[in-house]
């Protein structure tokens, strides 16, 4: 346990330590790397156009993961509030754009303006509650006020999220924001009754759904109803996966990946390559390296003394694993395909840095483990 | 410090609670892969590599279009084609030399194909060449098993039975162009209409493609049928043309730069309309080379143009009944009211010219319009003025599509006060009224429009959409009564210009005298026009206006005539534009009459209706 516990127990040695928790940023640059490789082998062993730039960004998002990991603590701890109003704003000028230029135009620059403050407003949203649980004795936590206060923090961006649409995107944050409320010890009634509440109101909300929506969902369900549409994902990802046997066909050999069966398959779907090229080992490997930095993220959680610091840092956790089990399951065939990235080795820029950053701070976090709070 | 303790305890627990449950979630997800990877590792890879799925496309037979009689005019033969897939060739550059040696195929054809190699996807079916003869094809076929990634293919290519003669109206396939994929989508079908028909009714024509899914093995040969959904052939299309008539006018015309519509004026059903100079659709089709194309775009009679379509004339003196129309419900003259003609009409310190040059004297409505007089013309029409001009024009469908069922059609211009301002920036002056009465000027009409605007006054004022495909049984009656405009003309007006016009053909005075016709009893009526395409200077009328045989062919006079037999009980309109062809009576109303002729004197054969 020496090698997990090495970054813990620490008191802060001065704003420009690089005195981290090494394992975690080996863990992540692992990962990272293991990113480089399936996008060099997905462009059929080449460096371009993905890999280089994957790694590019891997070295810029190491760079920027040391600066917030050698921040003083307090500085984020103040700018809680900030960050979390700052991206809320950023979000409704996606809102307010969105609505005031029409046509095509208007989907082109609506796409792209979406990615980025709906993946930033995750962190957002993570310290704002962890702010707020921190200025709340425990025995409060469950009044009815305290309880309000945080499901407007969560309800505000995924309503803006959900209107853009973007259903996936807005689920994930809510079961970010309700993981944060569940570590910080609300009555568990209160999530039996709303679990209760959410099976209630899946018939409406399926009323309300995009027909795309509604068709990615049934597809899940039976990917033979759109063997050349939606279904041909799942049926082709499954394929690819399959084929891989015990011990893969070996980098660059896939032959679903190269037959251009796949859709996104440097995106989201980069999962089936490594599965079909690697095999069963070697994707046992990556998920057991996933859970080696998941288990990293919360050990550090357990030592730390602050009810903020924790709370950040194991939200940050399950907000992570949540993006490595939807989308592991999505290309398994076990939910429907709702375009989530594979954390640190999907190919994208925004949610690349988005990690990378969040690590930023847990590893800034872990720094300052012993650091008391102020409770105001 | 209690409070702090339960805090950190509470965490604890809850964080220890969210732990197992991801444990849980990737145990679950391990499960997965071990179940997809080594339980079921077989059945995938046998998907996945000894025979992968391949999903291919069945092309849908294209429609059939057939005459009113149910005579085809474009149909489907047997095309056999070979492709090849590159990414399934072992050795491309040894697979495409066998190629060329089996089909005997040109250095220049190849290398064509290897730039389209080059530049498609690797799994993307390239075709090698079609429309091969059947030894060929036998042969290709005894070769396979040592060609890998080579497919040979029974398809369908179209034929157009009757060649030029329609070939306008009809339009042809081709090879889909970016246009058309952005148009239509990426669809299956490598063949897409270019123009007419085969355009204007791609959707209905082209059916519905069906998926076949089959097993190849490494080789990319199918080894079994895995499901197919099959093909919605395209629906057959029968038109109002009747092709008889179409070939006569097209033999007719020859190669003349020049267009003739025929349309019947009770329903709007297009008899025949023919384009000439033509060219051979099947040759379009089957793709033609780049040179003759070239000569075809640049050729001065403009082959490729569907004149009664996309053609633009000043109407000249088919005009006049328009004119007439208006003054008369202007109250501007009487039906007897008699003006002089000294052959000179004089307006604003400018002379305008009678064609006559010594003038038609006193003349009235009925003679002016039988005799064609100018300056009877240029003076109405500066007595009901442009605007009531303008009216009536519109009013018989001048100036914007006709609607016909054909895309691409031109609208032509009614010029008016607004439309020069919109256009020129200018007011509108009084001597552009004058010329405006004999169709000169502005004025601008494509021969459909001409035939359309005939129709409504042979009809008695009733102004009929016209058509090209054949209305689906049961629907006719309606689709008739939805297409039809009555003007509100005055029958009295109307009866005026329809004797106007029976003079002009069928009296010793009347232009078209010449090409007067009676079959059977019946007659035909109409109005010759001649309208300039050039300006004849002062210099030029008193050294003596020049010949148009003199003149270069592009200077001389566009010949039109428009009419409509039999005078009583009116059936079909007719219009005839030959472009540079010199004066409407002598040489398009002689046209007009002959296929007028051949259509009264043929027993009519009831237009069958044709099972789809």
């Amino acid at each position: 346990m020496s090698l997990f516990n090495s970054g813990s127990g620490r008191e802060a040695t001065g704003p420009i330590s690089f005195n981290v928790h090494w394992p975690l940023v080996l863990s992540v640059l692992l990962l990272g790397m293991a990113g480089v490789l399936l996008q060099y082998s997905v462009a059929g062993g080449d460096f371009s156009p993905w890999a280089w730039r994957h790694a590019a960004r891997l070295m810029l998002g190491l760079v920027i993961m040391l600066m917030i990991a050698a921040l003083d603590v307090r500085t984020i701890f103040s700018l809680s509030y900030a960050v979390y109003a700052v991206v809320l704003l950023m979000l409704l000028g996606v809102e307010f754009l969105g609505v005031k230029s029409m046509g095509a135009q208007r989907w082109l620059d609506f796409g792209v303006a979406r990615v980025q403050p709906s993946e930033f407003i995750r962190l957002g949203l993570i310290l704002a509650l962890a702010r707020f649980y921190q200025s709340v004795y425990h025995s409060d936590v469950s009044r009815p006020i305290n309880l309000l206060i945080p499901l407007l923090m969560i309800g505000l961006p995924c309503l803006l999220i959900f209107r853009q649409p973007d259903l996936g995107t807005m689920i994930m944050l809510a079961v970010t924001g309700l993981s944060v409320v569940f570590l910080a010890g609300v009555q568990r009634r209160y999530f039996i009754g709303g679990g209760l509440a959410v099976l209630a109101a899946i018939p409406l909300v399926w009323q309300n759904m995009l027909t795309y929506q509604k068709e990615r969902v049934l597809v899940f369900l039976d990917p033979n109803r759109d063997p050349l549409g939606a279904g041909y994902h799942i049926i082709q990802s499954k394929i690819g996966i399959g084929s891989g046997g015990l011990w893969g066909k070996g980098l660059v050999e896939g032959t679903q990946s190269r037959l251009n069966f796949l859709p996104e398959k440097h995106t989201d779907f980069i999962f089936t390559i490594f599965a079909e090229e690697l095999g069963f080992f070697g994707s046992l490997v990556l998920m057991l390296l996933f859970m080696l930095m998941l288990f990293l993220i919360f050990q550090s959680a357990r030592q730390m003394k602050s009810q903020y610091a924790r709370l950040v840092t194991a939200s940050i956790g399950v907000s992570i694993s949540f993006y490595i089990v939807v989308n592991l399951a999505m290309v398994m065939g076990l939910a429907p395909v709702v375009g989530v990235p594979l954390p640190l080795i999907s190919y994208g820029g925004t949610s690349l840095l988005t990690f990378m950053v969040s690590i930023g701070v847990v590893l800034c976090l872990e720094r300052h483990a012993l650091t008391e709070m102020s409770r105001g | 410090m209690s409070e702090e303790f339960e805090e950190e305890f509470s965490f604890s627990r809850r964080s220890l609670i969210i732990g197992a449950a991801q444990v849980g979630l990737f145990g679950v997800l391990i499960g997965r892969l071990q179940y997809l990877q080594i339980a079921q590792s077989d059945t995938y890879a046998t998907l996945a590599d000894a025979n992968r799925v391949n999903i291919s496309p069945v092309i849908a037979s294209r429609g059939l279009i057939s005459d009113r009689h149910g005579i085809t005019l474009a149909e489907n033969d047997r095309n056999l084609s070979v492709v090849i897939v590159p990414e399934r060739a072992v050795d491309l550059a040894l697979t495409l030399n066998e190629l060329q040696r089996i089909l005997g195929l040109s250095d220049g054809r190849m290398s064509k194909i290897k730039s389209r190699i080059r530049r498609m996807p690797k799994f993307k079916a390239i075709t090698v060449a079609d429309n091969l003869r059947w030894e060929q094809f036998a042969k290709l076929n005894s070769q396979l098993p040592f060609l890998p990634g080579v497919e040979p293919v029974v398809g369908e290519k179209r034929v157009y039975t009757y060649g030029a003669a329609a070939a306008h109206l009809i339009g042809y396939v081709a090879a889909k162009t970016t246009k058309d994929i952005n148009q239509f989508g990426d669809i299956a079908n490598d063949m897409v209409g270019q123009t007419g028909i085969e355009r204007s009714h791609e959707e209905a024509l082209r059916g519905l493609a069906g998926v076949r899914q089959f097993e190849v093995n490494a080789l990319g040969r199918p080894v079994r049928e895995l499901s197919q959904s099959p093909a919605e052939s395209g629906q057959n299309l029968q038109l109002t043309i009747d092709v008889e008539l179409q070939k006569f006018a097209s033999e007719r015309l020859g190669k003349q730069s020049a267009s003739a519509v025929v349309m019947d004026v009770n329903n709007g059903d297009i008899l025949c309309m023919v384009s000439t100079p033509s060219y051979d659709p099947n040759q379009l089709s089957s793709g033609i080379d780049a040179k003759s194309w070239e000569a075809m775009l640049v050729h001065e009679r403009k082959p490729l143009l569907n004149k009664p379509l996309r053609g633009l004339y000043a109407p000249g003196s088919t005009f006049k009944m328009i004119v007439a129309l208006a003054a008369l419900e202007a109250g501007v003259i009487t039906p007897n009211e008699k003006i002089k003609c000294s052959g000179i009409h004089d307006y604003a310190n400018e002379q305008y010219h009678c064609w006559l040059d010594e003038g038609h004297g006193d003349i009235n409505l009925e003679a002016a319009l039988a005799q064609s007089c100018d300056v009877y013309f240029y003076d109405i029409a500066v007595r009901t003025g442009i605007d009531n001009i303008e009216k009536m024009a519109r009013r018989f469908g001048l100036g914007q599509a006709t609607g016909i069922d054909l895309s691409g059609e031109k609208t032509g211009i009614v010029p008016g006060r607004d439309w020069k301002r919109a256009n020129f920036d200018a007011g509108w002056r009084g001597g552009e009224t004058v010329i405006t009465g004999i169709g000169q000027g502005f004025l601008l009409a494509t021969p459909l429009q001409l035939v359309v605007m005939t129709a409504a006054l042979a009809n008695k004022g009733v102004y009929v959409r016209p058509r090209v495909s054949a209305p689906v049984a049961g629907e006719a009656a309606n689709t008739d009564e939805a297409s039809k405009v009555d003007l509100q003309l005055s029958s009295r007006h109307l009866k005026l210009v329809q004797s106007g016009m029976y003079q002009a053909v069928n009296t010793a005075d009347g232009t078209a005298y010449g090409s007067s016709l009676l079959i059977n009893g019946q007659r035909m009526v109409g109005k010759t026009g001649t309208s300039q395409v050039r300006r004849i200077t002062m210099a030029e009328r008193e050294t003596g206006v020049v010949a148009n045989k003199d003149l270069e062919w592009y200077l001389r006079d566009h010949a039109l005539f428009v009419g409509y037999a039999p005078y009583k009980n009116p059936r079909y309109a007719i219009s005839v534009v030959v472009e540079h062809g010199g004066g409407g009576a002598a040489v398009a109303a002689p046209i007009a009459r002959d296929i007028m002729a051949h259509l009264l004197s043929t027993p009519e054969r009831k237009a069958k209706q044709v099972t789809t």
